[in-house]
């Protein structure tokens, strides 16, 4: 893939040309993969607006008696992988349910693939990944996605086919003729991914996918969803497990109190967040010469000159390392990283580090819910 | 960066504070096992109409008790007219029906009390029994209790004292009181004589618990959930006695096919600590006590065999 | 490293070739270490044999061979005293319904062998410690999940014992939660001398929290050791991160003699670079390209890398003794 994303606007880009080039090529890697059968609507359905997103939410919001899970929520999906972050009870499952068609809307509408998400056309092109296990305990894993596979309407050999196909994906066709009461959590994910994945859905909603899993499933399953990203697919991805979600996309929807507080990558949420300085850590190295840290004050003094620049500290250097090491808060941080650079070349400094203390996803998170500092 | 962060988290008001004290040894954390248990089941609304109802038998024999020996008091030596049945004595009329209702603080007192009372019980630790053992072993609560420093045998006996509390509740103490009251309303000589209607009516109390609870805890353990249990439970009581007494009163099968009604089992025994004077008829179609007692053994020990392996055996798969 | 326990120069945990089985199922392999008192992460996949291990360390499970000590006290000798000196947190909810917060906490000192009245004053004080101050009289099943979680913290923690053994404490908590939880640990062992055994799938959180690593695989001891030792220090490896358009900034690097090992796409590269490099190269390359250097680390190992590089080690080593065997 090409360096794209990088800047905010690209990142948007590129998901749309994804969607426009894919209109055909995916469907055609799609019959490649699995055979469709013949009634598969997907094929039949009338192809929608190249520019038209999959995944539509307008407005919705949903009340259980009094209490108000999805308030006045508004989403755009297209292709790619979305990240869906959020306290507990910020009503992310919600989300996802009336997404999958599992609730309505009481107010607004959801459209997949322009068809009603509450209607059967629109859950043909979703696949969903519940975050409950509630399984027939006593059947094996084969038996319930296939018969999942069934009820999705395949006749028995398809179903058969697409049943092994879906167990090999998620890395479970050897093991799945034990009893599901015996599993441990992370197979029961496993096989909920793998229901989720038998009518091969253009739209793939996962309520935490991640949780429960040991390290190396964990990285087969990111694997995977790269690999469904590259073929086109739309992947809703709901996590607490922030680090994992960053290595697999830096778009991201944050909840919170039942609605989107914000929508985009991370770079771009984090930019907004005009209040919150960046905080960047710059180690600059110590001439041999010195003993102390000259140029760790030397830098200091530089960098308080700069225009965006709001505060420096200075830190104790690390006990084995000869460098010395400054936090810096500045705001507007594209003029100040060019700045930085204009410093460093006219005035000889040699960085050994220079990192972003706050612009993960979980300080973002931390910043746009509580505005503590972290 | 945990570094600051944990630096950040210091400056609270409470800190931690280390506590420093003798631990007691580990039998005495058997009572707070049961007294939890018995908390969990009193705040129950089900549990408490049970209760009240099962204290409406208990009042029926008081104030029968109670009346019956007023009545007599009261009755002069004038014959009253009975209708068509002729005329008769007051204090023969009484006497008659306190033979017919049983109500002469005899042994077949008791034991009807501890029958009808019996039903009750049954009936509360069907429901009771999902409360008291089998929610810890659906929410995962053993690990909790078998963490801490006590052996699964506390754990079963806390668990047993709770529901042995429970079932005495109901049966033994109602029927103390009833014998105290026959006491004072008689004469104090009936507690000198009939000393050994105490010691009958603490004797069916002790293996009714026994059973009982061995039973309910293995049942509970076994099934967790109410509905499955209270459907054992009416097969294991009521079926069982339907059967039982088709085939040995119907059928005219051998009287030993009474000893899968474990219900008449105790019921035998009991009788037998009370000391209860059969009929010659109703005899003849009861097992003799000694099988019946090798019944109850045989449950209560392969109850008790289940519980230490199914105890340990959770223990393991998680 | 903060005051410890009383017994400081002895080992908190000394096992000697531990094996256990299932029946035929073999889940631990001659596991042997000795750990001082200190943070611990244990590491490893589904059925690595994590699980049996704290059974045995808690005394629950007799080990079918070996043995060892647990701050002094023989497993298998007396469990009752060594489960004394343990705060078990278990990974199910292993709740009370029915009881309120500070009624649950103080049965757990109960059970432990406090006295009754010192055991509801204490639990009151681990609640407001734990910030669960207001829940102490709400019932269990009102709890959220990141209350559940330090609730069974607290059931831990009332007896003030020297070790804690934590089994997934951050399983189901969201994000800032799980900040909280893991900086209540880390002050516990920091502040407090609190030695713990955290058992987790999040590799984050024995980053944050332990200063010493265990990784256990099919009941086999891999690796075990101070995380910092441990991970590879990789002095020619950078990461950057760069905001613009980088096909011509990458050219020019791969001109300079660096290597590209990965780019993922969004700005973010590991690069390899040769003998002698100076970071202002860097710099100067993304001027000349107008790209954005937004960011350049030391590309050190983290854990996650240290274990499945561990990991991957034992699974050659593993086929190539097999077909060793088979040859």
């Amino acid at each position: 893939m090409p360096d794209l994303l990088g800047s905010p606007d690209s990142g948007r880009g590129d998901r749309e040309v994804g969607v426009r080039g894919a209109g055909r090529g995916v469907k055609e890697s799609l019959t490649a993969s699995l055979p469709l059968p013949s009634a598969t609507p997907a094929l039949l359905a009338p192809h929608p607006l190249p520019h038209a997103p999959l995944l539509l939410c307008q407005r919705v919001s949903k009340w259980y008696g009094p209490v108000i899970g999805v308030n006045q929520v508004t989403l755009e999906l297209r292709s790619g992988i979305t990240g869906l972050v959020g306290a507990n009870g910020a009503g992310k499952s919600t989300l996802l349910r009336l997404i999958t068609g599992c609730l309505r809307p009481d107010l607004g509408h959801i459209q997949v693939h322009g068809h009603d998400a509450w209607s059967t056309a629109a859950r043909r092109h979703v696949g969903y990944c519940p975050e409950t296990d509630a399984f027939y305990e006593e059947m094996s894993g084969r038996q319930f996605v296939e018969s999942m596979a069934r009820l999705c309407g395949y006749p028995r050999r398809e179903a058969r086919k697409r049943t092994e196909a879906a167990l090999e994906r998620v890395g479970m066709a050897g093991r799945a003729e034990r009893c599901l009461r015996g599993y441990s959590k992370g197979m029961r994910q496993r096989i909920k991914l793998a229901q989720a994945l038998l009518h091969d859905p253009e739209l793939l909603v996962l309520d935490e996918p991640l949780s429960g899993i040991d390290p190396v499933g964990r990285c087969e399953f990111l694997h995977l969803f790269r690999d469904l990203a590259a073929r086109g697919k739309c992947l809703l991805i709901s996590s607490h497990e922030l680090e994992e979600l960053e290595k697999l996309t830096d778009h991201i929807a944050i909840m919170a109190h039942g609605r989107i507080a914000a929508v985009g990558t991370v770079a771009q949420i984090r930019d907004r967040l005009d209040h919150h300085p960046l905080r960047i850590r710059i180690d600059v190295k110590r001439g041999p010469q010195h003993t102390q840290g000259p140029e760790q004050r030397r830098l200091a003094a530089a960098l308080l000159k700069l225009r965006d620049v709001v505060g420096v500290e200075l830190l104790d250097p690390p006990p084995d390392e000869s460098v010395g090491p400054v936090v810096v808060r500045a705001r507007n941080p594209q003029r100040f990283f060019q700045e930085l650079t204009r410093l460093v070349l006219e005035e000889w400094y040699e960085i050994a580090r220079l990192e972003t203390l706050d612009d993960s996803t979980e300080a973002v998170l931390g910043y746009l819910l509580r505005g503590r500092s972290a | 960066m945990g570094e600051s962060r944990s630096q950040a988290a210091a400056p609270e008001l409470l800190h931690y504070r280390p506590w420093r004290g003798a631990f007691r040894p580990p039998a005495a954390s058997v009572w707070p096992i049961a007294r939890v248990a018995l908390m969990s089941l009193f705040q129950k609304r089900m549990f408490w109409i049970i209760y009240v109802l099962g204290l409406l038998i208990f009042l029926l024999f008081f104030f029968g008790q109670y009346l019956l020996s007023w009545a007599q008091t009261q009755a002069g030596e004038t014959e009253v007219q009975m209708g068509g049945w002729g005329r008769m004595n007051p204090r023969h009329l009484i006497q008659l029906f306190r033979g017919l209702l049983k109500l002469d603080g005899g042994a077949q007192t008791y034991y009807n009390f501890f029958s009808y009372q019996g039903y009750m019980v049954m009936i509360v630790l069907a429901l009771a029994g999902s409360i008291l053992i089998g929610n810890d072993l659906r929410f995962g609560s053993l690990p909790f209790y078998l963490s801490k420093p006590l052996a699964r045998w506390h754990y079963l006996l806390g668990k047993g004292l709770a529901v042995a509390v429970f079932i005495n509740l109901m049966t033994t103490l109602p029927a103390l009181l009833l014998y105290v009251q026959w006491g004072l309303l008689e004469s104090w000589d009936y507690f000198y004589e009939r000393f050994d209607l105490l010691v009958g009516i603490l004797g069916y109390g002790i293996v009714l618990t026994v059973t009982l609870t061995l039973l309910l805890l293995a049942t509970a353990s076994w099934l967790r959930r109410t509905v499955p249990l209270v459907m054992m439970w009416t097969t294991l009581f009521f079926f069982c006695r339907l059967l039982a007494s088709a085939l040995v009163d119907g059928l005219q099968f051998s009287p030993l096919w009474k000893l899968i009604d474990l219900w008449n089992d105790v019921s035998l025994i009991g009788g037998l600590c009370l000391n209860v004077q059969w009929s010659e008829r109703r005899l003849g179609y009861q097992p003799p006590w000694g099988d019946a007692a090798l019944v109850l053994g045989g449950v209560s020990l392969l109850c008790l065999i289940y519980l230490v392996r199914r105890i340990r055996a959770v223990e393991i798969v998680k | 490293m903060g005051p410890i326990t009383a017994n400081d120069n002895q080992a908190m945990i000394a096992l000697r070739h531990l094996s256990h089985w299932y029946g035929p199922f073999q889940a631990l392999r001659d596991v042997s270490f000795q750990l001082a008192p200190g943070r611990i992460g244990l590491l490893g996949p589904n059925g690595a044999g994590k699980s049996t291990l704290l059974k045995i360390l808690l005394g629950l499970l007799p080990p079918s061979s070996g043995g060892g000590r647990v701050l002094g006290h023989a497993l298998g000798e007396d469990s009752a005293a060594l489960r004394r000196a343990i705060g078990y947190m278990p990974e199910a909810d292993a709740l009370i319904p029915g009881l309120r917060g500070a009624e649950y906490v103080a049965l757990a000192g109960e059970l432990y062998g406090m006295p009754r009245r010192e055991a509801q004053r204490r639990a009151h004080e681990v609640l407001t410690y734990l910030e669960l101050e207001e829940a102490r009289y709400r019932r269990l099943e009102e709890y959220s999940t990141g209350m559940k979680q330090r609730l069974k913290l607290a059931q831990a923690l009332v007896h003030d014992p020297p070790v804690l053994l934590l089994d997934e404490p951050t399983s189901g908590l969201d994000p800032a939660g799980r900040d909280a939880m893991l900086r209540l640990l880390l002050t516990l062992g920091r502040e407090h001398g609190k030695a713990m055994l955290l058992s987790t799938h999040l590799l984050g959180d024995v980053e944050r929290v332990c200063d010493t690593v265990l990784i256990l695989h099919q009941g086999q001891l891999l690796l075990q050791g101070g995380v910092a030792e441990l991970c590879r220090r990789r002095h020619d490896r950078y990461r950057l991160q760069i905001q613009g358009e980088a096909t011509a900034f990458c050219e020019e690097l791969r001109l300079e003699g660096v290597r590209i090992l990965h780019d993922n796409g969004r700005g973010e590269l590991r690069v390899a670079v040769p003998p002698n490099w100076v970071t202002r190269a860097f710099f100067a390359l993304a001027d000349n390209h107008h790209v954005l250097l937004r960011g350049i680390q030391p590309d050190d190992e983290d854990l996650e890398e240290l274990f499945h590089r561990v990991l991957n080690e034992e699974g050659r080593h593993g086929r190539e003794s097999e077909s060793g065997g088979g040859a």
